[in-house]
């Protein structure tokens, strides 16, 4: 699904060079639930964004379905972004003045294959999924930050993208929501076969990954199920 | 950009408008108001005196067209063929000749020097609205002798003190009183007060009229000859059709039109208008301008986070820019409707309150196109503003923003 080349990524501080990622390769097969983890500053978050298409490489490569998306221009990034691709942030990142079901719809309304029935359809499905229909004309500041989650995550999913990126989603969250929220990743998984690829710092998320890869330094220092699989 | 993104930008654009900072929405929209006003205000003030010295001057000076003495001459001579002439020309609604002589005034104890103007005062009716500015008494009959019609401030007012009043005056003279009035020529007779008229246009109220046959009395013979004619073109024809049709027509004296004699006495004077009206419309669209720019790049600054949310999760920068785009011209749009109340609520306001001075007094002149053309400046203005910094931000790298 995911193919990734020798992924670096160079920033540069003045005189200093800072590799926050450093000869990335690695494959993510459809359907599994990838866990990223490492220390802070490791290249997590990099290596998220670099997926997403959020940000761009020094060098390296990335396919995703059989597509180069190095060589894609703004415009086409946008649109690969909007049909394949879903994002939850740490902060759960919602426009603050619209509804839960006008923020879940956003994404929806834009696709061209979407009608404005099959959106309502579909914002409505996934508001149920996640438990929010009651809640679907109240402001992110109204809801608590578990709900504000679990909205960021509707909105993700709405228009069953091919893969999701999380990053460091429940970093916000207490240990009860965290847990709500991660077994919502775990449901859409398994029912949708949904590929997800998760950033995250915690031990206890391990129990949810199919795969973890570690990251130190900008290098995968293990790749497997628990980390065990060294690179 | 498709439907379906605009459709998002005017959703985007309409909740954050609805569901925003209020104060700062209302604060905008008035400001864009009240630049509407000022850029509108002052161009209809002077638009309305423009307008009132135009009219006035053609209603109690020169008519639409006026006939003076050919250079050299006093006086436009063989009245009664001129007047024949005039008036049976295609165009010509009435031709009313004017003969002033000044002359010195007692009343009382008080003296005053006031221009005596003879008119035919069934044909003034056609040229002047004299005969309905009568605040006192009645207008001139044509065969009016030994009567006199004065203006507001040559008649005074009594309970005003000499030594207190604005101009000279009579001190308090009522319709019915007698003045005595000596002429340049010698001639002195006295008069009865018939009417009191006031006009509003400072020389036509600061002077006395009385009719043509009485006249005649005063300089002892037949009045062949006046000082000048004013025509009355019919409606529908134009000053310059009836001031050509009477050089055609072999009027030998100085034809000029109300257009000719502005243009010379008050040339100037318009001009000055419209570089102020020009100076004012500049200020204020680029205090529009600017005002809407900062809002709408503090708004974009402190949404940076969100554009960069927004382009993450696949909303187009065309999108995101048509968002702040069309807050601005909702913005725009409801400061410009207020505008035009203020305005025209304005304009009410001083139709029933005009800005009087001694020479003239003026309303607001609005015309729905002033409305339109200041509307659609500002409108083209705002949108201006709006989508410079909504271009920039939309821009900006999807990193850069996100970490704003």
């Amino acid at each position: 699904m995911i193919a990734i080349e020798d992924l670096r990524k160079i920033y540069r501080m003045g005189n200093v060079e800072v590799r926050a990622l450093d000869g990335v390769t690695l494959d993510i097969e459809k359907g599994e639930f990838l866990g990223i983890m490492g220390p802070s500053g490791s290249g997590k978050t990099t290596l998220l964004h670099m997926l997403g298409l959020l940000d761009e490489p020094t060098s390296g490569r990335i396919v995703v379905d059989g597509i180069d998306v190095g060589i894609l221009n703004d415009y086409e990034r946008t649109m690969f972004r909007l049909y394949k691709l879903g994002y939850v942030f740490q902060d759960y990142a919602l426009v603050p003045d619209l509804t839960v079901m006008e923020n879940i719809s956003v994404p929806a309304m834009l696709r061209k294959d979407r009608t404005e029935e099959q959106y309502r359809r579909d914002s409505h499905e996934i508001l149920q999924k996640t438990g929010l229909w009651d809640r679907r004309d109240h402001l992110p500041r109204e809801l608590s930050g578990g709900q504000q989650q679990r909205v960021s995550i509707a909105r993700a999913i709405v228009n069953k993208p091919d893969i999701l990126f999380a990053d460091e989603p429940c970093a916000n969250l207490d240990t009860e929501n965290s847990r709500m929220v991660l077994d919502l990743f775990r449901e859409i998984n398994e029912e949708m076969k949904q590929t997800i690829v998760m950033v995250s710092h915690e031990d206890w998320h391990k129990d949810y990954f199919h795969r973890i890869i570690h990251l130190q330094d900008g290098k995968v220092v293990s790749d497997g199920k628990n980390g065990t699989k060294q690179s | 950009m498709g439907k379906k993104e605009l459709k998002v930008a005017f959703l985007l654009a309409l909740r954050s408008l609805q569901r925003g900072g209020r104060s700062s929405v209302i604060l905008t929209i008035l400001i864009i108001g009240m630049c509407f006003t000022n850029m509108i205000f002052l161009p209809s003030l002077f638009n309305g005196i423009e307008q009132s010295i135009t009219k006035q001057l053609v209603d109690y000076e020169v008519g639409n067209v006026l006939v003076s003495p050919k250079s050299g001459d006093q006086y436009v001579t063989d009245l009664d063929a001129t007047l024949s002439l005039i008036n049976g020309m295609p165009g010509v609604e009435r031709a009313t000749p004017h003969y002033t002589e000044g002359a010195t005034f007692t009343y009382r104890k008080r003296v005053l020097g006031v221009s005596v103007r003879a008119i035919m005062p069934d044909d003034e009716k056609y040229v002047s609205p004299l005969y309905t500015k009568m605040i006192a008494g009645s207008y001139l009959g044509e065969s009016d002798t030994g009567e006199i019609i004065i203006g507001k401030p040559v008649a005074g007012d009594p309970t005003i003190r000499e030594e207190d009043e604005f101009q000279p005056s009579l001190g308090g003279v009522r319709v019915g009183d007698s003045v005595t009035v000596a002429y340049a020529n010698g001639y002195t007779r006295d008069y009865r007060v018939k009417g009191i008229y006031s006009t509003g246009w400072s020389q036509a109220d600061s002077a006395a009229y009385v009719s043509w046959t009485d006249m005649q009395q005063v300089i002892g013979q037949p009045l062949d000859k006046a000082h000048d004619i004013t025509v009355k073109a019919k409606p529908g024809y134009s000053e310059t059709f009836v001031k050509n049709e009477l050089i055609q027509y072999g009027v030998a004296d100085k034809v000029q039109t109300t257009g000719d004699l502005l243009s010379k006495v008050l040339g100037t004077a318009f001009q000055s208008f419209a570089i102020i009206n020009m100076v004012s419309l500049i200020v204020s669209i680029i205090i529009t301008t600017v005002v809407l720019f900062i809002v709408i790049t503090i708004k974009t600054l402190n949404s940076r986070r969100q554009i960069g949310i927004l382009k993450a999760i696949g909303v187009d920068k065309e999108v995101i820019m048509h968002n702040y785009g069309f807050q601005v011209i909702i913005l725009a749009i409801f400061g410009i409707i207020l505008g035009i109340i203020v305005t025209l609520l304005l304009a009410v306001y001083m139709s029933i309150h005009p800005v009087t001075t001694p020479a003239w007094s003026a309303t607001l002149y609005l015309t729905p196109m002033d409305l339109l053309m200041n509307s659609l400046i500002l409108f083209a203005a705002a949108i201006v503003a709006g989508y410079v910094p909504a271009y920039q931000v939309s821009r900006e790298d999807i990193q850069t923003a996100m970490r704003a």
